[in-house]
């Protein structure tokens, strides 16, 4: 994995920018000694690395804008930062540039209960939001698993999914308004804190959101709340191989039932988290999908009958449903102890999140396994069944030479399964620098010229996080100037990092 | 209302063809009104054009996946035939689209699947199911270029490259002329009824709303109108299961009860009653009357009304999505005066006033769309620049030129 070549001529001013941006910030809020920006060097992914040029920790919305002048007219790239849990890389630093953290950021600025709309800066945790707001029955829906140190500001930029979006939505169908800068320090608002605020006018908000820190850096942002529903069961569905379990997740959505969540682990799974919850799985189990529901008790008591008639049909050989929050909780525990689970069979591992249409499921389960015995390296499958959204969890050994180049070719080699398969290559991560170098196998050139275009409409230098997403940079000049018809690769000779 | 002086249409029936004619107006700089089957021809601002580019033609479905809850068309198939295609295996377009026909005086039969994405109208339904945008899961399009590109994909959740769904998603065809789209769908609730009870003020109307929509009911709609025998009344859809609109019926009776005079509404006569809400019918516009939507904040819906109602820039109004949006008739007696007035009121109001109907010449000089603030309206632009830099694709339909 490249990245861009750093500026030595801006790493030379380090002193002098640090300087400049103590002025904006104060002076406590720019890190520049090697101990202290050290935890900054890598995200969630923590096998790429770079030492930030500078850290600098804006206290508020006029601060972030003073920050971004301050470094657009200095050409010092900027790497918007939340709280460093992406998982495809969004947030690896660059050595010549400013890492720009929104951690001080973090204030529920108003809560309007009647419209159900509240307003939050975007260093807030995730599920500081619903804990701001439950003590009135509403809370915020999206909820990745990293929700408890995931900021919303982070949650926008990847456009996060979770457990729960199969039925409720991702992130973008929960976004009303936002307060964005651009790298030229303006701020604009998009929406408002209603629905249909944005109407009008080109959906902006919409773009921004899942653009991975590459077009503005958001300041504040309107998000929807919903009623907390009454009641949630959950099932827990055993199959005696992953063929019927993948069957059975096209069988329930065919029927009509959206449940409000539906996930799948095999049996390296099972086998990984009964150690740790003290608990044996059915032998002849060699997949298990967990089925929430949620509602009104009615509601959910209907549904629970229609989905335990339809994994019976589908061949589940154990149903166990909850009864009381205490068992939800516990089956859901399963799930949710999964990935340390497999940590402890293993050094180290790999996930992707490459996302494919739901009857493709057993294809490309197969598939990985014929590319495990490829690469020698073991896996294990534990994902967001109900929206295809593939979470396979390669096993390796970084102390061991050649081995994590093993697991990101066996890691690449899923995700163009799943682009062949009809999907995508994130679900719920983003590309970031992970699978950047990829785009070119799920989009044309013309494909991404035209999203490179949209980055020019917003940030003409490249100053903002260059070197994630696109497997070139952007060259906004040209786009201008040249225009080559349909087919014609463009540009066949420029570097590609 | 059509555009000014079109004289002649193309209405190619490939994504190829869609292509040449483009590259051919870019290198002649000329500009074209995009458009589906016309039917909602007086949305927006008129455009400068003499040729018109129909993509009504374009109207195959590529494929329907049901199990996976998702289907493919060309932007020309039409609402009409999606909804029934979809209707037999249960599902629905979530987003509700209206045809607006009537308000127009088109055929609503054919009104297209890209028309209901270029405009972005969502119907009553939005409160619970989502809008529009929410259900566009990938497009391909032709840029102000002639370039073919794609963007999105057919999977529930993406996060690869920019959201160019969302982007062209009520872009009014100024961003590219799209040729595909790819649609997240939804189940039909399998039970539906419609509760009619009197209305009370607005203030208590809204106060009530909120009081439903605090509570997991699946209410999909929520209505104060004037009925056509003349009364006032409030509406609430009720969706889900059959077990689970019973439930919520029950709970919503101890809710309501205290008002008394409640009509229940049985599926099919619900299902009427809404494609009458969705299509604005209980306004019952005047030919001669502006028509208008405003959205803003449920909470200040009832002085807005209020206000207008008092100024004189209200004629006859409902209300929808729990009182986040209102669709009012405007005398067409002095147009530009009124337009600027409500204008101005909802800017006020921090609300958002969009001429859904009115002379070419009104919508020509105010715009139809509420203007945005100067940095977001020059973002808009470098965006559509970046789409279509010599600006051939429905040059000034959102925005009104200086």
């Amino acid at each position: 994995m490249q990245m861009p070549e750093p500026s030595q001529a801006i790493i030379s001013q380090r002193d002098a920018l640090a300087q400049g941006l103590r002025q904006i910030v104060g002076k406590d809020w720019v890190i520049s000694d090697d101990a202290q920006r050290r935890p900054y060097q890598c995200d969630g992914i923590t096998a790429y690395m770079a030492m930030p040029l500078l850290v600098v920790l804006p206290g508020c919305a006029d601060e972030v804008q003073a920050v971004l002048r301050f470094c657009n007219e200095k050409g010092v790239k900027i790497v918007p930062r939340g709280s460093g849990t992406s998982l495809s890389g969004g947030a690896l630093p660059l050595e010549d540039g400013v890492l720009l953290v929104t951690s001080r950021l973090c204030n529920v600025l108003a809560v309007d209960e009647h419209n159900r709309v509240a307003r939050v800066q975007p260093g807030v945790p995730n599920i500081k939001i619903t804990e701001a707001v439950s003590h009135l029955g509403l809370c915020y829906m999206p909820d990745p698993s990293s929700q408890l140190i995931s900021t919303i500001g982070g949650n926008v930029a990847e456009n996060a999914g979770g457990v729960h979006c199969l039925k409720y939505g991702v992130t973008a169908n929960h976004i009303l308004g936002m307060q964005a800068v651009l790298m030229t320090g303006e701020m604009v608002e998009l929406g408002g804190a209603y629905l249909g605020a944005a109407e009008g006018e080109l959906d902006l908000m919409g773009v921004l959101t899942g653009s991975e820190g590459l077009l503005a850096v958001v300041t504040e942002i309107a998000v929807r709340l919903e009623p907390v529903p009454e009641v949630a069961r959950v099932i827990s569905m055993s199959f005696p191989s992953v063929e019927e379990a993948c069957a059975c997740v096209g069988a329930i959505i065919g029927v009509g039932v959206i449940p409000a969540g539906l996930e799948f682990m095999d049996r390296k799974v099972l086998d990984a988290v009964s150690v740790l919850i003290k608990e044996k799985f059915d032998d002849r189990t060699a997949a298990l999908l967990l089925c929430e529901l949620d509602g009104t008790a009615v509601e959910v008591d209907a549904l629970v009958g229609v989905v335990s008639d339809v994994a019976r049909a589908q061949g589940a050989i154990e149903l166990k449903v909850s009864t009381t929050e205490e068992e939800r909780q516990r089956i859901w525990s399963s799930r949710k102890l999964a990935f340390s689970a497999i940590g402890k069979l293993c050094p180290d591992y790999y996930c992707t999140d490459g996302t494919i249409p739901r009857n493709k499921l057993p294809e490309v389960l197969n598939k990985m396994a014929d590319m495990s015995k490829k690469y020698g390296l073991d896996y294990a499958n534990c994902f967001h069944a109900g929206d295809g959204n593939l979470h396979p969890i390669i096993m390796y050994d970084a102390a061991k030479p050649g081995d994590l180049e093993k697991a990101e070719e066996f890691g690449a080699d899923v995700l163009i399964a799943c682009v062949d398969a009809g999907g995508v290559l994130s679900g719920e991560h983003g590309i970031g620098v992970e699978k950047r170098d990829l785009m070119t196998h799920q989009f044309t050139e013309i494909d991404l010229q035209q999203q490179q275009m949209v980055k020019c409409a917003f940030d003409p230098k490249d100053l903002l996080n260059p070197g994630k997403m696109f497997p070139t940079l952007c060259r906004c000049a040209e786009f201008g100037r040249m225009h080559v018809h349909n087919g014609n690769l463009r540009f066949a000779d420029i570097p590609r990092f | 209302m059509t555009d000014t002086q079109t004289i002649a249409s193309m209405r190619p029936a490939t994504t190829q063809d869609v292509a040449d004619i483009l590259m051919d107006a870019a290198s002649k700089g000329e500009p074209l009104v995009v458009r589906g089957n016309g039917t909602r021809v007086g949305l927006g601002n008129p455009v400068a054009a003499t040729r018109v580019l129909e993509l009504g033609g374009l109207d195959q479905i590529d494929f329907y996946d049901p199990d996976d809850l998702v289907i493919r068309a060309g932007v020309g198939a039409t609402l009409d035939n999606l909804e029934q295609v979809l209707a037999e295996k249960g599902q629905y377009l979530p987003f509700e689209p209206p045809r607006y026909a009537g308000l127009y005086g088109t055929n609503g039969a054919r009104s297209t699947l890209g028309g209901a994405v270029s405009t972005a109208l969502s119907g009553p339904r939005r409160i619970l199911t989502g809008a529009v945008r929410d259900f566009v899961l990938g497009v391909e399009g032709v840029n102000g270029q002639g370039d073919v590109f794609k963007a999105g994909g057919r999977t529930m959740k993406n996060v690869t490259g920019y959201d160019i769904s969302k982007l062209v998603t009520g872009a009014n065809g100024t961003l590219a002329a799209l040729t595909m789209l790819t649609i997240k769908v939804l189940p039909a609730p399998r039970a539906e009824v419609t509760l009619v009870l009197p209305a009370a003020t607005l203030e208590e109307d809204v106060a009530l709303f909120a009081r439903m929509r605090a509570l997991p009911l699946g209410i999909g709609g929520l209505v104060r109108r004037v009925n056509a025998a003349g009364v006032c009344e409030v509406l609430v859809r009720v969706e889900g299961t059959v077990p689970g609109v019973a439930g919520n019926q029950q709970v919503l009776n101890g809710l309501l009860g205290a008002r008394g005079g409640m009509v229940v509404l049985e599926q099919a006569q619900s299902h009427a009653l809404w494609a009458g809400v969705r299509e604005l019918d209980c306004l019952n516009a005047k030919p001669d009357e502006l028509v208008w939507r405003v959205n803003l904040p449920a909470t200040t819906m009832p002085t807005f009304v209020e206000q207008a109602r008092k100024a004189g820039c209200i004629n006859r109004f409902f209300v929808d999505w729990a009182g986040g949006v209102v669709f009012s008739t405007m005398r067409g007696v002095q147009p530009e005066v009124d337009t600027l007035r409500y204008r101005k009121m909802a800017e006020k109001a921090g609300a958002r006033a969009t001429i859904l109907r009115a002379p070419d010449a009104v919508r020509a000089q105010f715009g139809a769309f509420p203007p945005v603030s100067a940095g977001v309206a020059a973002l808009a632009a470098r965006t559509r620049t970046a789409f279509d830099p010599a600006g051939i694709l429905n040059p000034g339909r959102m925005t009104v030129q200086a």
